[in-house]
């Protein structure tokens, strides 16, 4: 009985497992020691190609900086035009087609925006180390990769007609709430 | 010309609000943020639409619905990104009225209203014709190239705005100056 | 087959639930302390 419940729920359940071992990591004193033993990697980026472009000229960060723009737009515009729809948003535009289409361009745009990103943190990177925004922000990032790919895909490439809508709200609004997140953090390591 | 926008932004920066806004650490970025956060609301829903147009995505979605369904949310975007770049130029006017690439941006921006304009007629004209064509008609192919592009550079120059190569506290070429509307003897920047 | 898939849909359904739910916990208390941080900052400069 436990052994066909766990093997019919497993998705759920690591799911669910995912979140007590994150919340504990997050909470324990491991954390430090991570935090620590990924600093190497940290000046390693610094003194890449990327790193040495990125610390000399500053126009090349700044016209990155404006990919890096552009690609959140574009993600921001597929997320909402996405889960827009889902929400129940943009009647009389045909749902699947809008899902299908923008996961394409979120996905393009995604890419943009990680190859920037990653020319930009090398460009600053032991800035940015000890930065707890940045590490708000990665985390956020790599829940919402996650979220997207491995959770809220196989749900909406069903059926969408066989899926409760309270659930497609459900996992809208969380799509929103996470990409807001990771776009807002970003935006403040900035500031910081 | 120079000297009376000079002396307009002078003006505006001696006004409390100004500098209360400049001082103010969280307010000045709390407008920065909501400015560059609306790019997912105006720029990113505009770039589909234009995408829509050249056919390299939605191509299978009705051109006119897209469009129409997408333009609330597009243009309230854009009524955030306008009042708070407003606020944002309001709370350093003197550097902004003299930055080279705020110059630029503001030509950008006029290019981009008379384009959306002037897309907004042909598109409205033409619709019935080809509203489940991959590709909308060429001259709206081009009105869609042409904000791409426009508003990537206008991006661009505002991402630049942030850096200070060509203000006019520093020495800078007789075209740079001539450009960014340096004032000889000028006392506040 | 419609039995495998159905089961398949509802282990996918718990998923989505469960990290839809684990999202919005992480985003209601990462703005909560966001917003009491500045909150304190401000009172502490203003009074």
């Amino acid at each position: 009985m436990i052994f066909s419940l766990i093997l019919n729920y497993r998705k759920t359940l690591c799911s669910g497992l995912f979140f007590v071992v994150l919340v504990s990591f997050l909470f324990s004193e491991s954390i430090t020691s991570s935090h620590l033993a990924v600093l190497p990697i940290f000046e390693w980026m610094e003194t890449t190609w990327f790193g040495v472009a990125g610390k000399t000229w500053g126009a090349l960060f700044a016209v990155v900086q404006a990919g890096h723009l552009i690609g959140l737009g574009v993600l921001g515009g597929s997320v909402i035009a996405s889960d827009g729809r889902l929400l129940g948003l943009f009647k009389g535009l045909p749902m699947r087609l809008v899902v299908d289409r923008c996961h394409s361009i979120f996905t393009w745009s995604l890419g943009l925006l990680v190859a920037t990103g990653v020319f930009m943190a090398c460009g600053v990177a032991i800035k940015i180390y000890y930065m707890p925004v940045y590490w708000y922000k990665m985390l956020a990032l790599a829940l919402g990769v996650l979220f997207v790919f491995f959770i809220r895909k196989p749900i909406v490439d069903r059926d969408l007609d066989k899926v409760s809508p309270w659930l497609l709200r459900l996992l809208a609004l969380s799509s929103i709430m996470i990409w807001f997140t990771v776009a807002a953090t970003g935006r403040w390591i900035g500031f910081s | 010309m120079n000297q009376l926008i000079y002396n307009a932004a002078v003006w505006l920066d001696n006004t409390e609000w100004s500098t209360r806004i400049h001082e103010s650490y969280y307010l000045y970025n709390w407008i920065e943020s909501t400015h560059v956060l609306t790019l997912m609301l105006s720029l990113g829903i505009l770039f589909l639409i234009d995408m829509r147009m050249l056919g390299w995505a939605f191509a299978d979605i009705s051109a006119n619905k897209l469009a129409t369904r997408l333009n609330t949310p597009m243009l309230l975007g854009f009524v955030v990104m306008f009042v708070t770049g407003i606020l944002l130029v309001y709370a350093v006017p003197v550097r902004s009225a003299q930055s080279v690439w705020f110059r630029i941006k503001i030509g950008l921006l006029i290019i981009c209203a008379i384009n959306a304009l002037l897309f907004h007629r042909k598109m409205t004209a033409s619709i019935g014709s080809w509203d489940f064509e991959p590709r909308a008609p060429k001259a709206l192919r081009v009105g869609a190239l042409i904000s791409l592009i426009t508003w990537s550079v206008i991006v661009i120059c505002g991402r630049f705005i942030a850096y200070d190569w060509f203000d006019c506290n520093y020495p800078q070429s007789d075209l740079i100056r001539g450009i960014a509307g340096c004032i000889d003897g000028q006392t506040q920047f | 087959m419609s039995n495998e898939s159905d089961s398949k849909s509802r282990d996918e359904n718990g998923a989505g639930i469960v990290f839809a739910v684990g999202i919005i916990a992480f985003f209601i208390v990462y703005w909560y302390f966001e917003i009491q941080s500045v909150r304190e900052l401000l009172e502490m400069a203003y009074g």
